[in-house]
């Protein structure tokens, strides 16, 4: 489709860790963090990818920026081809394509004041500037991500945590970005500040017609600032649609797990209580051989239809069941 | 069986001294707070809101001066009653100024003796805390269910080793550890983060403690886990009827298991009262500070169509260098009218019954 910004079409990203301390004796193991998943992000849209620690998404995120190289598959940014480059052959797509990182502590150089580090993104940016543009754009800047004139003189360890978001929010505005990759934005943040940070990030993506990768544990969070919706178990892609189909109706036994353990929320939402109880578990278990579904040894579905031997044995496919929400399952919840 | 509360906190006071802003961190302002017997008390607040130095006081176990200097815990199990405070004020010097503390003189190497002697039997055997981070609270270089076993051996009646580490196997097997047998001898690294969780639980548990401290017991686990984790505490609460403290930012997770909760802002209770009624939204009488952050979560009922956006708290969580003069949630309250403006401006609120129970630290309810 022509109005879409991103395309990726089965990433596979695996990590080779050796097993041993001798070279020559170690032995080799293959770790799929992502597995063969395929989105697609529209202009001004954001898509939002949920999982446990140890699902992929961070790894996907990485791979889109260029951070690291792919085992196979495709990644295209408005039409070109942009996994597997060379640092100089990324470059023009450097500034399209920003991240926002997770840890706030290490994105920020605690020897430079607030000033500086979003000066510096101004100049990478447009070298060209005179001097007074690049103070004026400091400026726009820091009013755009709503910080005051005052804490330009500040250093990092002087801000509070959603401060110090801002100065990395207004650093990744300096390049002009389409896209950006949005890491866990507010896991280190208080809800009162993950509130006003998330606020804003709607609001510049309004105003500034971004686009966004949401990475985040947290369902809710994702439901509400993301169009669509994937969900993420052991590099795959389990669940994927409308983010209102996939949280009020989800059709996937793990998603389903994902909002009934949320403490506090509802647990009415497809699965009953006592189906807990299986998802005790080691979540990032890659070394299973099983043919079949990776999330069969967790599975209630699994459990309750006393192991079907397509769960064990066939990969599920994710397949539109017709109105865009798509599903990895052989036997999808009907809600 | 007397009625009195297992702990109350009464008018603490924890501070710092920071070299660099020549000035007194009042990480505890003045909380008091009753745990009843029995029950569960949940502490809710944001990061450095004086909910984990809180805990620390308690125990004992702050070593940075000028630390504890006023306030009184008494603890009463039936058995033993004491104020786990007494006589430390005679280590410490205040000097006052209009009521703020100006400077505080404290000999703290005898507070500190003095403090151990209070706490000899108190921590460990009545009070056991669970961390945030239980692969660090383990020895990594010992097994888990020897330092299991050696909980059984220091705080119960339990001398001989065979016994306790039948007893550590017990334990283990309480929490729901899959093959107590073999986890007994892994060593917390070999652990996942959600069962290292549970030892921790089983390791707390193993003094047979009258009072269960738990600080952000699920903080870093993945949801699917926290939820188990959490299913645990309130099963062994059923169990063994035993009084837990829980201490979160999350307010699902304190939802989840407390009877009661206390919501704390910059040092300060806000708000006490029944878990039911704290954290319903739709509670009348509630703290501006509370109803704000209840509204501020990405829950369920915040989240109508695309677009929408969150109810955010206006500013930023209280610095608590600052010596604020009126109400501590002033600067960022949306609920202060003009008639009560100048008092919260100016006097700190009481915390105020405002009947069954219900305390509230706002001059809207005076």
């Amino acid at each position: 489709m022509a109005d879409n910004i991103l395309e990726v079409s089965d990433l596979k990203k695996h990590f080779v860790v050796r097993k041993g301390i001798f070279p020559g004796m170690s032995e080799k193991q293959n770790i799929p963090a992502v597995d063969g998943i395929s989105f697609s992000i529209k202009k001004g849209e954001t898509l939002g990818l949920v999982g446990e620690s140890g699902c992929g998404k961070t790894t996907t995120g990485k791979a889109i920026m260029g951070l690291n190289d792919i085992t196979s598959g495709a990644i295209t940014f408005n039409g070109n081809q942009i996994a597997n480059l060379t640092a100089k052959e990324f470059k023009p797509y450097r500034k399209d394509i920003q991240m926002i990182f997770q840890d706030l502590d290490a994105a920020l150089n605690p020897k430079m004041q607030i000033g500086d580090l979003i000066k510096e993104a101004v100049v990478v940016h447009d070298p060209g500037l005179s001097k007074e543009e690049i103070q004026q754009k400091v400026l726009k800047l820091l009013d755009l991500v709503n910080l005051k004139k005052s804490q330009i003189s500040n250093y990092p360890t002087e801000l509070s945590g959603g401060e110090k978001r801002r100065v990395g929010l207004a650093r990744t505005l300096a390049m002009e970005p389409k896209f950006i990759v949005a890491d866990e934005p507010t896991s280190a943040l208080d809800v009162s500040i993950q509130a006003q940070v998330v606020n804003l990030l709607l609001d510049l993506q309004q105003k500034l017609d971004l686009t966004f990768l949401f990475i985040s544990h947290d369902l809710p969070l994702v439901e509400l600032v993301s169009h669509n919706v994937g969900v993420m178990y052991l590099g795959k892609i389990v669940e994927m649609g409308p983010s209102a189909k996939v949280a009020k109706q989800p059709r996937h036994p793990y998603t389903a797990i994902l909002w009934s353990s949320i403490v506090g929320g509802d647990t009415s939402r497809g699965l009953k209580e006592d189906a807990r109880s299986t998802a005790d578990w080691q979540v990032y278990d890659h070394s299973s051989t099983s043919r079949g579904c990776k999330f069969a040894p967790r599975c209630p579905v699994f459990a309750a239809k006393a192991e079907p031997s397509e769960c064990s044995s066939v990969m599920p496919v994710l397949s539109d069941a017709g109105d865009g929400h798509l599903v990895a399952c052989h036997f999808p919840l009907n809600n | 069986m007397s009625t009195n509360p297992l702990i109350k906190i009464e008018d603490l006071h924890t501070f710092f001294y920071s070299k660099a802003k020549q000035a007194f961190i009042r990480a505890v302002d003045g909380i008091s707070m009753e745990v009843p017997r029995g029950k569960t008390l949940g502490i809710v607040g944001e990061s450095g809101s004086g909910k984990s130095i809180t805990m620390m006081s308690v125990l004992g176990l702050i070593s940075a001066g000028p630390g504890v200097i006023r306030g009184k815990v008494i603890y009463d199990n039936g058995r033993i009653k004491k104020n786990l405070l007494q006589g430390l004020d005679d280590f410490v010097d205040l000097q006052e100024h209009d009521g703020t503390i100006m400077q505080v003189d404290k000999d703290l190497y005898g507070w500190q003796q003095h403090s151990e002697q209070l706490m000899k039997n108190i921590r460990g055997n009545e009070i056991s805390i669970i961390f945030q981070n239980p692969k660090a609270a383990f020895n990594p270089f010992t097994v888990i269910g020897e330092q299991i076993a050696e909980m059984v051996l220091l705080h119960t009646r339990i001398n001989d080793p065979v016994a306790a580490k039948a007893k550590a196997l017990y334990w283990l097997e309480r929490v729901k550890m899959d093959a107590p047998e073999v986890r007994y001898y892994n060593y917390p690294g070999a652990l996942s983060g959600g069962m290292a969780q549970r030892a921790m639980v089983a390791m707390a548990l193993a003094s047979e403690p009258a009072l269960l401290i738990a600080d952000e017991p699920t903080t870093g686990l993945d949801a699917t886990i926290q939820a188990k984790v959490l299913q645990l505490l309130a099963e062994i609460k059923a169990d063994l009827g035993i009084t837990i403290m829980i201490i979160s930012h999350d307010i699902g997770v304190i939802s989840s298991l407390s009877d009661y909760v206390a919501v704390m802002y910059g040092g300060t209770v806000l708000e006490y009262g029944s878990a039911k009624d704290v954290l319903s939204t739709a509670y009348e009488k509630k703290h501006p500070y509370a109803k704000a952050l209840l509204a501020s979560i990405p829950g369920l009922e915040n989240i109508e169509k695309n677009g929408a956006r969150l109810k955010a708290i206006k500013g930023e969580v209280l610095d608590t260098i600052r010596v604020v003069e009126g109400c501590k949630f002033a600067s960022r309250c949306d609920c202060m009218t003009d008639s009560v403006k100048h008092k919260c401006n100016t006097q700190q609120p009481p915390l105020e019954d405002i009947g069954g129970g219900h305390k509230i630290r706002c001059w809207l309810y005076q």
